[in-house]
């Protein structure tokens, strides 16, 4: 467990140095005046609007600093083999490789939840209140995160190249957000060979959509209790587990010449 | 992309059977977490789903729902839809794609509730369109069936069209009396008193209004309104 905290607190501080957080504060800076712009703007609730772009914002924020951490550890860690020195020591692929992704997750998850709180103090500062359920979505854009950074470790350990790693992480961003298009295709009537590889694609891809409660903040039909955040937890971890596996196995079988 | 085995250092048979394991839980959990967390208008299982009116095509819709942004395109979308019900140019077509771009907004962001009033208000009372305005707040009466004032404006657009002024003036003197009333429902009873010639209980809601309100711009809209009354009164026969 040591080792893996060394790994995770090497990578906080090789990603904090590569001045990612830069971006968090450029994003905050930038997002929150979009959001504020925004709401003025428009015709409406204004409190409303700011919250559900901040919500938007975070999860921006999130996916770009993940994306640039990626990259920036491919340079560093794969084309100028500082991994060699990581893989000399007395430290196990599986224990590198879940140093990696706590240590990406401690970065981004900072940025979440740094502009998470960046918008709740801006709200109460126009005199506004912010609803329970903003924190909970909060949660899950953080759990979205965790799964995010496994994907994005494990195209990196599969990859052979910075722009490949990077365009498949985007890429799957992307499509775990189609699962509702997916869904409303298995709907319609449709050859059967196509809802069977439909429903291949539907088991391969990460649900993001299930992270999504930004969108429905201020749905009346949405429910979220107990069962909803066992599931949600379960089925992060789980998914996280399975993806970390794939990665592991690939760190493995690479060889490093 | 380099080729996937099991390799024989970390556990070979035992690993893989944990893999599929874990990959039929999570898949089972994806199904499930569908039945409670997939937005609208994918799942139209319930009533209030079943209004998307999906004749309407946008790639904005379209980029929407792929990237997962869907309230924030949404929210640009709305400004479009005001930016177009101010552009003096569609006039000239009675704003023919009004009730169109309120429900591709409304699509993308059902919960937001001034795309409903502001939309139908504008539609029935402006535009005369009625149909139109009708079937907007029924889609906003569905996905939100707690909001009271939709019912309402509904329901005031509905005896304004049929010009049953005795039932709508009690009707939304009631509304307005409960306090908290959308604006829009006090300028349709402050018109309504006004068309009938009722000045005098038109004067005394905006005077109300600027009495109790608490945004200085409401009460610079009803002391604006309060000159056009009088004036109006004066030139009265």
């Amino acid at each position: 467990m040591r080792k893996i905290l060394t790994v995770a607190g090497f990578t906080f501080r090789e990603l904090v140095r590569s001045r990612m957080l830069y971006v968090w504060l450029i994003s905050i800076l930038a997002l929150c005046g979009l959001a504020s712009l925004l709401s003025m703007l428009s015709f409406g609730d204004s409190l409303k609007i700011f919250l559900d772009l901040g919500l938007v914002g975070m999860e921006m924020g999130g996916i770009i600093v993940l994306l640039l951490s990626l990259a920036v550890t491919y340079n560093t860690e794969m084309d100028q083999k500082a991994i060699f020195l990581q893989l000399a020591k007395p430290v196990t692929r599986s224990e590198y490789l879940l140093g990696r992704v706590l240590g990406f997750f401690m970065v981004v998850g900072l940025v979440v939840a740094g502009m998470g709180l960046a918008v709740a103090a801006f709200a109460f500062l126009f005199g506004g209140t912010v609803p329970a359920i903003f924190w909970s979505s909060a949660v899950f854009l953080i759990l979205e995160m965790f799964l995010l950074c496994c994907l994005g470790l494990t195209y990196q350990m599969m990859g052979t190249s910075m722009v490949g790693s990077f365009l498949y992480t985007i890429f799957t961003i992307f499509l775990g957000h189609l699962i509702g298009e997916v869904e409303w295709l298995l709907s319609q009537d449709i050859s059967s060979w196509i809802k069977t590889l439909l429903r291949i694609v539907e088991f391969f891809l990460p649900n993001l959509e299930a992270f999504n409660l930004k969108d429905r903040l201020y749905d009346p039909t949405l429910v979220l209790g107990w069962v909803q955040w066992r599931d949600i937890f379960i089925y992060a971890l789980g998914y996280s587990f399975v993806v970390f596996l794939i990665g592991w196995i690939n760190l493995e079988k690479r060889e490093f010449k | 992309m380099k080729a996937l085995w099991l390799p024989e250092s970390i556990g070979g048979n035992s690993l893989a059977i944990l893999f599929v394991l874990v990959f039929l839980a999570q898949s089972f959990l994806c199904f499930h977490l569908d039945a409670w967390v997939h937005p609208q208008p994918f799942k139209n299982s319930q009533p209030h789903e079943a209004v998307v009116d999906k004749k309407v095509t946008s790639t904005l819709r379209a980029v929407a729902f792929l990237t997962g942004y869907k309230v924030l395109i949404g929210h640009l979308f709305w400004i479009q839809v005001i930016q177009y019900y101010g552009d003096s140019d569609n006039a000239a077509d009675r704003f023919s794609k009004l009730y169109d771009y309120c429900s591709l907004a409304s699509d993308l962001n059902p919960c937001f509730l001034p795309i409903y009033t502001y939309g139908a208000a504008a539609l029935a009372f402006h535009l005369h369109r009625i149909d139109q305005a009708e079937r907007l707040l029924q889609k906003g009466i569905l996905s939100n069936p707690k909001e009271q004032s939709l019912q309402i404006l509904l329901a005031s657009i509905l005896y304004e069209h049929s010009q049953q002024y005795e039932k709508l003036i009690p009707f939304l003197e009631a509304q307005i009396d409960q306090g908290d009333a959308p604006t829009v429902l006090i300028h349709i009873l402050a018109n309504t008193f006004q068309k009938l010639g009722r000045y005098q209980d038109a004067i005394a809601l905006w005077k109300k209004r600027m009495r109790e309100s608490t945004s200085d711009s409401q009460r610079i809209e009803a002391a604006n309104y309060l000159q056009q009354l009088y004036r109006l009164q004066k030139q009265k026969p």
